[in-house]
């Protein structure tokens, strides 16, 4: 694990908190989408399939800020679309850091390195920056040549300006656990803090069907991948999550663990399926019948999904909630063997 | 298959519920004819038929909203704008790809 401490602990005694009040649900991470246009248009994406309009359109700095207030996550990662495309992204991340908010604002790093001078290094600020893999790998994922070069050019750039550095990796069908162990090592040579990975989901409007991991295909692969990892990689999530990816824990989805908030109001149930919009983020937590979601829900539309924004919550209340937990997160760290 | 250019025939084998449905998973704009006669063009995001009044909301073509509409007060719904999310699949990409990595690799042989 390479988070923080500071911001370990802070998650920890908000998980703490929530369980002393004996509250069932509660959020840890906002997934806050500021607009949905972006400039790249990855086949694997269903996030910026919208007419025109929609896509002109941003949320206000304020609309964000209520948004963050009325979940009350400790953190709040920023999606989209590509949220440097906001016109006061700047604005909105200081309001949150300001707030203590661990700040995620994931990027395709395209236009990172012109911005950077819009934001001031914190401990409560990491760009998150989307890499699907090597040069070749993540050129195809994301349906152009030259991204690659672009997204590490802007990693040494933010790196080199002091600024926190993670990696966001989502893996498809096909993906080479030999290629893959590489791009680790790359990744960690440029400095990188941390790295997340989490396997596709079929968005049931993304263009592209036929690429997403299923599940037993996704154990073998993150078996492989993550056999014996090296001492230098370091994953920015909970271990807990990727042994759950390699097929070592059966865990059931926490869909309100990861709330998202758009400019449609609040996603129901999750980040991955739009199932409908409530109002407010307590209309969003009192009246979406969760029961309907999760592997062992049976709805069909969650067979298959492992995704980091579904089960990272799952893993991380794991580890809070029992002792078994903790100590299996603790050994898990400690050892470096997952 | 998509729903581009479709107008319903409301009727005992299609409900204006069942078109709501689809219009709420369209990508695209859609027009909702009002049992006035008006009209409302634009984007079909949310819907709730459990409501006490149920209803669809809507931002229009220039993207104000949301705008509520009453499900009572809709005659029907057809599926006017582009489809954004049909066609430019992965598999499209890499047969340009492979095309343009022959096309070239031809003309630096020849
Ligand atoms: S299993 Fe996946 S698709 Fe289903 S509710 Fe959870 S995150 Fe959403």
């Amino acid at each position: 694990m390479s988070v923080p401490l500071s911001q370990m602990v802070t998650v920890a005694s908000y998980i703490v908190r929530q369980k002393l009040a004996r509250r069932q649900r509660y959020p840890l991470v906002l997934m806050l989408e500021p607009l949905f246009r972006c400039n790249l248009s990855c086949a694997g994406c269903g996030k910026i399939q919208y007419p025109a309009q929609i896509l002109k359109k941003h949320l206000t700095v304020e609309q964000c800020v209520n948004a963050v207030e009325e979940c009350g996550a400790p953190i709040v990662a920023i999606p989209g679309g590509e949220p440097l495309m906001h016109p006061e992204i700047d604005r909105l991340v200081a309001a949150l850091v300001a707030k203590r908010k661990y700040v995620y604002l994931c990027t395709n790093g395209l236009l990172l390195a012109e911005r950077l001078a819009l934001f001031t290094p914190s401990r409560y600020l990491s760009f998150s920056v989307h890499v699907d893999g090597l040069r070749d790998e993540h050129d195809d994922a994301v349906c152009r040549e030259g991204v690659y070069d672009r997204a590490v050019g802007a990693i040494r750039e933010a790196l080199a300006r002091g600024f926190r550095v993670t990696t966001n990796t989502t893996l498809f069908d096909g993906t080479s656990p030999v290629r893959m162990r590489a791009f680790f090592d790359e990744m960690m040579s440029l400095g990188v803090e941390g790295m997340m990975l989490s396997p596709g989901y079929s968005y049931s409007k993304a263009p592209d069907q036929e690429h997403f991991l299923r599940r037993t295909k996704t154990h073998a692969l993150f078996a492989r991948m993550l056999d014996r990892p090296k001492r230098r990689w370091k994953f920015n999530q909970s271990p807990l999550f990727l042994r759950f990816l390699m097929g070592k824990h059966d865990f059931d989805c926490t869909p309100w663990g990861m709330p998202t908030y758009n400019m449609f109001g609040w996603q129901r149930p999750c980040y991955l399926l739009q199932e409908g919009y409530a109002a407010t983020f307590r209309e969003l937590m009192e009246t979406t019948e969760w029961q309907r979601y999760g592997h062992r829900s049976g709805n069909e539309k969650c067979q298959d999904c492992m995704v980091h924004s579904g089960f990272e919550a799952t893993a991380v209340n794991h580890t809070f909630g029992s002792l078994r937990g903790f100590l299996e997160t603790v050994v898990v760290t400690l050892t470096h063997r997952l | 298959m998509s729903l581009e250019g479709w107008t319903p025939q409301l009727g005992p084998y299609l409900t204006l519920e069942e078109v709501v449905e689809h219009a709420f998973d369209y990508r695209g704009n859609v027009t909702v004819v009002s049992t006035d006669g008006t009209e409302t063009v634009g984007y079909l995001f949310n819907r709730d038929a459990g409501a006490p009044e149920p209803f669809v909301e809507m931002f229009d073509e220039a993207g104000q909203g949301p705008i509520r509409i009453r499900l009572a007060d809709i005659a029907t719904i057809t599926f006017t704008g582009k489809d954004t999310a049909a066609g430019n699949s992965w598999t499209a990409w890499l047969e340009r790809k492979d095309r343009e990595r022959a096309e070239k690799a031809a003309a630096s042989g020849a």
